[in-house]
């Protein structure tokens, strides 16, 4: 650039001064608007949406499918789609480290690149249109990046669009802009545009069919236990249906009764000081998730089996041994594990059985163990499952299983023949309120939803 | 009284040539696209003052950064507030940075005599994306475990010095209590240091060379 046209573009800047604003106050008037417009962003974003609830990190975890930041998924589907080019796509670095490497490059020597005088938007259409294909491209591949590249029936079409849309078209039109801009003289521009906006919409074209194409998996949304007391009873809860077949329900047991294979074997009570005080909670922590092999207790963590426990969930059993049994600590109000029933009110499952049944039977009916056949899982399971599905709960009838052995009633003959049934839970009987409600369940047809139950009942329930 | 105050401050201070020299500037037109250079450095004031009040809670060690994290946002009076709009104010800081460098392009601001301007820009641009890469494994979440996880070995697939970044990156062959150190060392002092650093030198040559106007036909 010679000194002349540095004169010039000086000359016109200071043209520009004169008929120009005051930085204060006009220039700042403006960007505190801005300013101010973004923090009330910000305060309803924190306000109204929140964070994201994200359980704990767990690095033995490896079914966790990783996803980067939202600002990098356009990188990682272009590594997606540049992994599928047969050949070359082997090559990762290419696309890792060299193309985002010489983007980059360019990005930054810019100015020493583009070194003509011209600012104008018409004396500048190869910038301006490779910089728009390339944002475009980026924000439909963040779009994309939920789409898989091979659909559920192994078909390869969704990746085939996706690499069209965000990689075949953008090098297309990059290839034909420089070339128009060399070669198509005083017509460049209008070439250029007219591409651009050819290149862009069937960009777009190409996502909205890609996107159309795909329905998306509806994500598993998890409860994640946040407050102190939402942690214990998620730990109680864990604990009824992990732990209580060999530690009891408070922990008390030192002599293992009724567990196959580790029948009489002696353990240490979980619930006194000689665990609590010896222990801290990353011990104990490990303990659950490696087990102590010499003393019978089995590995629970995801490391030995991917059906384990996850790292948070171990903490929140932690959580629950410390609050409850440690006498250290204060144990917070919380709330019962059912509402209490009120004299002609009918119990339902969803709101009262359900969670009776997580803390006192699943530990044991459930699918993988030795119960008869008889999972109270889900409420069909409850009503029909097992060897004596017809006797073990009989709607309006006393006599139904369920309810005499949880009343201290063993079924000497079951219908099924074999052993008898004892009484259950086996070890400590059901507190009176609990019985009744299962008695009253019962007794009610055992309505499935809280208005179910409702109707059934004979005096207004509030509503759950 | 606050006359004389004001003069026994400007002769010490300086504050009328101050005025002149930062202040009482003649910018040409301006364009409401002009303010997101401001927003970004209203956005860096923003994320230092509520990264600043959560450091006063967090502890950057695998057992127990999840849990600080969970009390901030249970047990701390407003720690809901500060985390959430240190959470939300980085996703914006990188879409305001972003578009602030999408506008120089387009109205080709970073020619002469504004070159080394656009170069420092850049460097920001990465600094900003640095923080956000360093900052999203803090909470010590899945989400940010595994991403965090597949970010740096995609760093690490570099050739020949792929390695050696990959382990300065995790400080071992694993994510572990190493690498949430230094990504909460980067986090908090060695990227900030340099992002303070490139501000000062952005905003010094801003205010040499005054704001770009808007191309017209002429230019």
């Amino acid at each position: 650039m010679n000194e002349d046209t540095k004169k010039q573009i000086n000359a016109k800047y200071e043209r520009s001064l004169q008929h120009g604003e005051r930085f204060w106050p006009d220039s700042i008037y403006k960007d505190l608007v801005v300013s101010l417009g973004i923090f009330v962003l910000l305060l309803i974003l924190a306000t109204f949406v929140g964070v994201d609830n994200v359980p704990k990190a767990d690095p033995s975890d490896t079914s966790y499918i990783p996803r980067p930041e939202w600002y990098f998924l356009f990188l990682f589907k272009f590594l997606a789609l540049y992994g599928q080019i047969p050949l070359l796509g082997k090559v990762e670095w290419i696309a890792t480290a060299l193309i985002p490497g010489i983007a980059l490059g360019i990005l930054t020597l810019v100015p020493f690149i583009d070194k003509s005088p011209g600012r104008y938007y018409a004396k500048r259409a190869l910038p301006i249109g490779i910089m728009s294909i390339m944002v475009l491209g980026m924000v439909l591949l963040t779009l994309l990046s939920d789409v898989p590249t091979v659909s559920a029936d192994g078909s390869r079409l969704l990746g085939t669009f996706q690499a069209i849309a965000g990689i075949i078209i953008p090098v297309l039109a990059y290839s034909a802009f420089t070339f128009f801009s060399y070669k198509a003289k005083e017509n460049a521009v209008r070439y250029i545009v007219q591409t651009g906006v050819v290149a862009g919409l069937l960009m777009i074209g190409f996502t909205v069919a890609t996107l159309a194409m795909h329905t998306p998996v509806q994500a598993e949304t998890v409860e994640i236990p946040t407050t102190l007391e939402e942690r214990i009873v998620a730990g109680q809860d864990l604990y009824s249906v992990n732990c209580v077949e060999c530690h009891g329900e408070d922990g008390s047991v030192a002599v293992i009764e009724g567990v196959k294979g580790l029948e009489g074997k002696e353990i240490s009570p979980i619930n006194g000081k000689d665990v609590l005080y010896t222990l801290n909670d990353a011990t104990i922590s490990e303990v659950i998730a490696y087990g102590r092999p010499n003393a019978g207790m089995n590995p629970f963590g995801k490391s030995y089996n991917p059906e384990g426990l996850t790292k948070s969930e171990i903490d929140y059993i932690v959580t629950f041994m410390r609050y409850i049994w440690d006498d250290r600590f204060e144990k917070p109000q919380i709330k019962p594990l059912f509402p209490v029933l009120v004299a002609g009110e009918v119990p339902s499952y969803d709101v009262h059985i359900a969670p009776i049944v997580k803390r006192y039977c699943i530990s044991c009916h459930r699918p993988g163990k030795d119960s008869r056949g008889y999972f109270m899982d889900t409420y069909d399971n409850i009503l029909h499952s097992g060897d004596n599905a017809a006797n073990n709960v009989i709607a309006g009838d006393t006599n139904g299983y369920l309810l005499q052995v949880i009343q201290n009633h063993a079924i000497n003959a079951p219908a099924s023949g074999g052993d008898e049934i004892g009484v259950m839970p086996p070890k400590k009987a059901l507190k009176a309120d609990v019985i009744d409600v299962f008695v009253r369940w019962v007794m009610a047809g055992m309505p499935q939803s809280a208005v179910d139950a409702a109707a059934l009942s004979t005096t207004p329930t509030p509503a759950p | 009284m606050w006359q004389k105050v004001y003069t026994w401050l400007d002769e010490r201070l300086g504050l009328g040539d101050m005025y002149t020299a930062l202040l009482d500037r003649p910018e040409p037109r301006g364009n409401w696209w002009n303010t997101l250079g401001s927003a970004s450095l209203f956005l860096f004031l923003l994320q230092t003052a509520t990264g600043i009040f959560l450091t006063v809670y967090y502890t950057p060690s695998p057992d127990h950064a999840y849990d600080s994290i969970q009390y901030i946002m249970t047990g701390v009076a407003f720690g809901w507030l500060i985390r959430g709009i240190h959470h939300w104010g980085a996703s914006l800081m990188i879409i305001v940075v972003f578009i602030h460098m999408l506008r120089v392009f387009f109205t080709a601001s970073y020619k002469y005599p504004r070159e080394l301007t656009w170069l420092v820009g850049i460097g920001l641009l990465l600094m900003t994306i640095g923080m956000g890469f360093t900052g999203y494994l803090l909470p010590w979440h899945q989400m940010a475990f595994w991403a965090t996880t597949v970010g740096t070995q995609i760093a690490g697939s570099v050739p020949f010095i792929g390695d050696f970044i990959l382990k300065a990156l995790r400080g071992g062959p694993d994510l572990s209590a190493l690498t949430l150190q230094r990504f909460f060392a980067a986090h908090i002092w060695m990227l900030p240091a340099v992002l303070l650093a490139l501000i000062g030198a952005h905003l010094y040559l801003i205010i040499k060379h005054g704001e770009s106007h808007f191309p017209g036909k002429d230019d």
